[in-house]
């Protein structure tokens, strides 16, 4: 009975620190992103990133010349072009590592704080549970930026240290200089943030679901190879464009002259897909879910 | 919080709503109506994946542009299409063509200029889709970017300078032609690979129809964005393999936008190759000025180097379409023809040595031996719009015909 009244009288209490709740959001975001990044295991995962292009570049730098054509794109490139490696790095990255780091953050974000048993704190602060929602979603959102941007920065400097920088031969036969090199470098890591937006989403609903992380996780890395191999498949020609790795390895395209946008917005149009759907799961999942721990 | 001062206005509320007895009943218990609002929870997820389908179907509804074109006869639109004088664009064109030949890597090792072996490329150009860029600056500057996944092909040309690039296996090649040069020389033994515009293909299509085809102008079609009339030609016999033609031609510019090859039939077109996106501004000048890259390997090219003269019967290399193909080696092989117009067979001799090139192609190529049947008298290529016939003493007959003329040919004193 009295229940009817409950929106109003929270309305009220609301309206009493209505500057409360923006400011609470903001904290809540600082202080998850200090907790994300504060961990020796986020450490962990970037490190490991970072070790991809350091390990490509010491193999190229002790092995004789690699011959065009074989192994990954532009890794014959790479002993006449430090900045080469970045590129290599953010390609051999992109099918297993990357998701496999992101799914690791992702799964984590709610079945994480309900393992160790904090989510119920975190909710009898005023928080809301929509709030909470957003702000671990925004904190993989975050790693999903800083991954491929290690693997970039890494390559970069460790391409620069071992090898000669010169010009860039793009995929079209142009040159750009090393500052531009750099700038698309950024662009392709800002490419596989956005790619990896819709996996986090997939990640954050999976984490509504369980209270064991490690389940969370690894039903997260599995979608992401589930969702290639069926890519590769020429079977399910139709349901290629709906995957969300199916751009994955389109970046390639930011690397020709005059650059081709195609393939950028496409991804970005697929990911805010899956991140609206996946997000409204979560959403249905997380609100409607009685917080046992 | 302050439960206190809650519960105060809780039990007043109480009292206010005991005083009303009609609310009482349907107001239920507590416990329905979090079930009820634990149902509106969910509306989200269903609604969000409803808007995203409606969309996409809204999407795929093809776009009836305002008003429609005005009525115009198969010969004003030939016309249009004949005096358009559109050089300066940009755009991308897709071709995807499904002719029943197994799909050879787009992006093997040889698919560089230098390495090329000519007829796996033009079996990887007839397989699959391609997508490619073209800008055009007037008719001397021109510049088309075969687009693969991770690498890219390049044909340059400004003046009488043309570079050819590829990224695979960063090499390139260069022609100086002739002074009298005007056509575009895409016909490079190594990059097959370019889509022809459909200028070119239309073109070709509209020089070929005489008394054998009948010209239609269907209903206006979309083509890259554009009001496009849809010129129709339908072969006039039941000798070949060709259904029917359709050409876009560009209401407003006369330039052919696009064109799909059917097979008699069929419903789905096997060869179609238009623009996706056209833009008539003038592309970027940068753009047709080429430096080989450094540490790239430079072929020169002769104008009259061997491998120009790739139209020799039998090595259709570089010809995009069966059409083409058909066309150059009708052209080159004027005396090894029979039949005419659509049912054209061509005949190529043991001598030319094109038979032995197609068997040492057909040895290296698992899949390809495979799509080769047996048949009395030698082995036949078979696809949706052309039969290729090599017989055991050598000789190659092919043409847009069904197997049974080829072999009919090959019968033939």
């Amino acid at each position: 009975m009295s229940s009817s009244l409950r929106p109003e009288t929270l309305g009220t209490a609301g309206a009493t620190d209505a500057a409360a709740p923006r400011g609470l959001g903001l904290s809540l975001l600082w202080s998850e992103l200090r907790v994300l990044f504060g961990r020796r295991r986020t450490w962990a995962l970037l490190l490991a990133l970072a070790a991809i292009p350091v390990l490509i570049a010491v193999a190229v730098r002790l092995s004789s010349a690699v011959p065009a054509g074989r192994g990954p794109a532009f890794l014959d490139r790479i002993s006449q072009n430090g900045l080469f490696v970045a590129f290599t790095a953010m390609l051999v990255s992109v099918p297993l590592f990357l998701p496999l780091t992101v799914g690791v953050v992702a799964g984590d974000t709610i079945a994480g704080e309900a393992n160790l048993g904090t989510l119920r704190y975190l909710l009898v602060a005023p928080a809301g549970r929509v709030r909470l929602l957003l702000v671990k979603y925004a904190g993989a959102l975050a790693f999903c930026l800083a991954a491929p941007l290690t693997v970039g920065l890494a390559g970069a400097a460790i391409g620069a240290a071992l090898f000669p920088v010169g010009p860039v031969t793009l995929l079209s036969g142009d040159v750009i200089e090393p500052p531009q090199a750099a700038l698309r470098i950024l662009l392709i890591a800002a490419y596989l943030a956005v790619s990896l937006a819709g996996l986090s989403a997939v990640g954050l609903f999976l984490s509504t679901l369980t209270v064991v992380p490690v389940g969370a996780m690894a039903a997260t890395v599995v979608v992401s190879v589930v969702s290639q191999v069926l890519d590769q498949l020429p079977q399910l020609e139709w349901l290629h464009p709906w995957l969300f790795s199916h751009y994955w390895l389109g970046f390639g395209d930011l690397l020709r002259q005059p650059l081709l946008w195609d393939s950028f917005t496409g991804n970005a149009l697929l990911q805010a897909g899956y991140v609206a759907v996946f997000g409204a799961l979560a959403y249905g999942r997380f609100v409607t879910k009685d917080i046992l721990s | 919080m302050d439960y206190g001062s809650n519960d105060g206005v809780d039990g007043t509320m109480n009292r206010i709503m005991n005083g009303r007895p009609r609310q009482q009943g349907p107001e239920g218990s507590g416990a329905d109506r979090a079930r009820n609002r634990a149902w509106l929870r969910w509306v989200p997820a269903v609604t969000v994946p409803a808007v995203i389908a409606a969309g996409f179907l809204a999407g795929t509804i093809p776009a009836r542009a305002g008003d429609p074109l005005p009525t115009k006869t198969p010969a004003d639109v030939i016309a249009l299409a004949a005096g358009h004088k559109t050089h300066t664009f940009s755009g991308t064109i897709e071709q995807s063509s499904e002719l029943g030949l197994p799909e050879l890597p787009a992006t093997g090792p040889t698919a560089g200029p230098a390495s090329a072996d000519g007829i796996a490329s033009a079996i990887e150009v007839l397989t699959g889709e391609h997508t490619a860029r073209v800008f055009m600056d007037g008719k001397t500057k021109a510049r088309i970017q075969v687009v693969d996944r991770l690498a890219e092909r390049n044909v340059i040309r400004s003046g009488n300078e043309v570079w050819f690039y590829s990224s695979k296996d960063n090499s390139t090649a260069h022609l100086t032609l002739a002074g009298d040069a005007s056509d575009l020389p895409l016909a490079h033994p190594g990059t097959p690979a370019a889509p022809r515009t459909p200028q070119e293909l239309a073109e070709r299509f509209l020089a070929a129809a005489d008394s054998s085809t009948a010209i239609s102008v269907g209903p206006d079609v979309q083509a890259a964005g554009r009001a496009a009339y849809n010129l129709l030609l339908e072969p006039r016999t039941n000798g070949t393999l060709v259904g029917k033609v359709a050409i876009a031609v560009d209401a407003a510019t006369g330039m052919p936008l696009s064109v799909q090859v059917t097979a008699r039939g069929a419903s789905q077109p096997a060869f179609s190759a238009g623009f996706i996106s056209l833009s008539l501004d003038q592309p970027d000048v940068a753009l047709f000025n080429f430096v080989p890259p450094p540490g790239s390997t430079v072929e020169e090219l002769q104008p009259g180097h061997p491998n120009r003269q790739s139209l020799s019967p039998g090595t259709p290399d570089s010809h995009a379409t069966p059409e083409d193909l058909a066309a150059a080696l009708e052209q080159k092989a004027g005396q090894y023809t029979t039949g005419s117009g659509w049912e054209t067979v061509v005949a190529v001799p043991a001598e030319a040595g094109a038979a032995s090139r197609l068997n040492a192609l057909l040895a290296g190529n698992p899949l390809l031996a495979q799509a080769a049947v047996a048949v009395p008298g030698g082995r036949v290529l078979s696809t949706a719009l052309f039969n290729v016939l090599l017989t055991d003493d050598g000789r190659v007959f092919a043409g847009m015909v069904p197997v049974e003329r080829l072999q009919a040919a090959s019968a033939a004193p």
